[in-house]
């Protein structure tokens, strides 16, 4: 039994002789299998090496900030004019506004139990967020404070993994983690002692459990729930919900649905950093673009190979025709040879290419900061689907270019041709 | 019920102008019966229009003016897939050059019409085939690509393929140019056998007066009219 006789009776004699050609056609027809395994080659590098580059990029920013902040609103100065039922007379042109102010949320387990309710919520961390001093001895520093639950916390902004020494995990009401950077400008290590004062001008003495370096500039200093509560006076309340969703290009609809759900200002990351969203989708288009220029080139190649293949066999044709086969039979044969350089080409490229992307994935860069991992120096993706998208644009875009041929083949007049 | 065809072949005012700058008339008028199962040669000198006659009569080509019918059809009503089906079914080719496809081997050649009518041959169809193969001497090149066949070889295995579809009539232009005196000898003598014996009709171009005469009937193209020389074999 032969592949061909799987294939229905109709299409046998097209799908046999288009077989033979490829077969006959040795050196051409590798040439041309190749030209689509580098279309499909190209396409699959450069999409992995732009979407590698976004991803570590995203993961870069997104990993270490809350994808949604829930906060209150701070209540906005209503100028005298606008007051319902002012009496009239003069007014002030001009409204002076405070420093905009975290509000507190009493009412945040509601908050919690709301946002674990809207799909792609992947987890919900009450905290308390602030700025302040930090001092040993003399000469304060300026730093912003979060205080949560480190096991929550930890999923929203990863403190282990960039732990120099000491611990977050289990961190105690009197304890503090700080950054690499406030450590150095304090001059203290793990163990040491320093003091916190919130802007409420509450001091806090609070010894070091760890040193943590992000490689980022200055981070936060991490204390408990507890205590940052403690730290900013507001009881039992929190000031700030942080949420971290799946998908990340999906935190604006979980803002938005935040916003509706309850009476807060639900912000997300995309609407923190509008720039940076804007890149992420010119270097997608680029990659499009690329891939959709590459495809186009490799599909002119095999359409001027498979053309002169036509002319070649311009004979053979009106055998064909004289003896009996129709104009659309002659068609699928060019068709089907096509799509057998589609799919041998495309199957080689998307080898080839998982191979090449893999090779350039092993040289490893320097690590930068202490305790870094040391990461690729392309960092690159390799996602199932992009493979099959660029096989299938692949393959289409290599039977479109037999198409013209085939046509060509199709219309041949069998007396010309056997002349 | 259509009373049986007598002729496979019949036209009435043929003419043939090829277009151009200058048309150039090829046929100025022919009318031509061929009856089931006779075996024509046409003879004339080349350039006459003998090739464009057989490819009007294989429905390769349309007339300018004037009636073809084969097989009872006048092959101006029909489309080019019906013409292809005509061709397919009614009407087998012979040409010069042996025309085998080099990517298929001798059998799969003589399978060939049939494939492509229905796809493929059923195992009847291809021990008919194979039988016949062995019939004209080919049993043990069945599986041998062209390319490494002889000319006379390559020929044979051409009429077994012009037969494969059981063709009301076949139509060879000069089926021994090709081959030595010996070889062409075996071609004509296997053709006039099948036509012989299956009762199909052949009509052949040749410059060989010597096979012409052995034919039922030898007609003669010149300045694009037909004339007979002879109406029944000696």
């Amino acid at each position: 039994m032969t592949i061909n006789t799987l294939l229905p009776r109709q299409i046998r004699f097209e799908a046999q002789l288009a077989w033979r050609h490829l077969r006959s056609g040795g050196g051409q027809t590798w040439l041309t299998i190749a030209a689509v395994a580098s279309g499909v080659i190209i396409v699959i590098f450069i999409v992995g090496v732009i979407f590698g580059f976004q991803r570590r990029l995203t993961a870069l920013l997104t990993d270490a900030i809350p994808h949604v902040t829930v906060q209150v609103p701070a209540a906005r100065p209503i100028p005298y004019a606008d007051l319902p039922g002012r009496v009239a007379g003069t007014s002030s042109s001009r409204t002076e506004m405070q420093a905009p102010q975290r509000k507190n949320i009493d009412d945040w387990r509601t908050v919690l139990a709301v946002a674990r309710t809207i799909p792609n919520v992947r987890t919900v961390t009450p905290a308390v967020a602030g700025q302040g001093f930090a001092s040993k001895g003399a000469n304060p520093v300026g730093v912003s404070v979060i205080g949560a639950d480190p096991a929550q916390q930890e999923l929203v902004t990863p403190v282990t993994k960039n732990l120099i020494g000491g611990h977050y995990l289990g961190l105690a009401a009197d304890e503090v983690v700080i950054d690499y950077e406030l450590a150095k400008d304090l001059n203290v290590g793990v163990g040491d002692r320093i003091r916190i004062t919130s802007v409420s001008g509450i001091p806090e003495p609070l010894r070091i459990a760890g040193i943590y370096s992000k490689g980022q500039g200055r981070g936060s200093a991490y204390v408990t729930l507890r205590t940052g509560q403690s730290m900013l006076a507001i009881g039992n309340s929190v000031n700030v919900v942080f949420v971290k969703v799946i998908d990340i290009y999906g935190a604006d609809a979980v803002a938005e649905r935040l916003t509706v759900l309850l009476d807060c200002e639900a912000k997300s990351w995309s609407s923190e950093f509008p720039n940076f969203v804007t890149s992420l989708k010119a270097q997608a288009a680029s990659a499009y673009l690329i891939s959709g220029f590459t495809l186009i080139a490799s599909s002119f190649a095999i359409a001027s190979v498979l053309v002169v293949s036509v002319q070649r066999k311009a004979k053979q044709i009106g055998i064909l025709k004289s003896i009996g086969a129709r104009s659309n039979q002659i068609l699928l044969v060019f068709l089907f040879e096509g799509l057998g350089i589609a799919i041998a080409g495309s199957v080689l490229g998307a080898i080839a290419g998982i191979a090449v992307l893999y090779l350039s994935s092993l040289p490893k860069e320097a690590v930068g900061r202490f305790g870094g991992v040391p990461q690729s120096v392309i960092p690159l993706i390799l996602d199932p689907l992009y493979i099959l998208t660029a096989m299938a644009a692949a393959s289409t875009a290599t039977v479109l270019a037999a198409l013209l041929p085939a046509r060509r083949a199709a219309k041949m007049n069998p007396v010309d041709a056997l002349r | 019920m259509a009373s049986p065809v007598q002729f496979v072949i019949e036209t009435v005012g043929l003419k043939k102008t090829y277009a151009g700058k200058v048309p150039t008339p090829v046929l100025l008028g022919i009318d031509l019966q061929v009856a089931v199962g006779e075996f024509v040669s046409i003879i004339g000198q080349s350039g006459s229009g003998k090739s464009t006659l057989l490819n009007i009569l294989g429905a390769l080509d349309i007339p300018t003016e004037g009636t073809v019918k084969i097989d009872g059809v006048d092959i101006s009503t029909l489309t080019d897939d019906g013409l292809a089906v005509l061709r397919s079914q009614v009407v087998g080719f012979v040409f010069q050059s042996h025309f085998l496809l080099e990517e298929l081997t001798c059998l799969e050649n003589a399978v060939l019409p049939i494939a492509i009518r229905s796809g493929s041959a059923t195992p009847e169809e291809t021990e008919w085939i194979t039988s016949l193969l062995v019939r004209v001497g080919l049993g043990g090149q069945l599986h041998k690509s062209p390319d490494t066949m002889s000319g006379g070889e390559n020929q044979r295995c051409a009429i077994v393929r012009a037969l494969a579809n059981k063709p009301s009539i076949v139509l060879a232009d000069e089926p021994t140019g090709n081959l030595d005196r010996h070889s062409g000898e075996e071609v004509f003598q296997l053709m006039r056998q099948m036509s012989a014996e299956i009762g199909i009709a052949f009509v052949m171009v040749t410059h060989d007066d010597r096979l012409a005469r052995a034919a039922d009937r030898i007609l003669s193209i010149e300045d694009g009219l037909m004339r007979s020389l002879r109406n029944k074999a000696p």
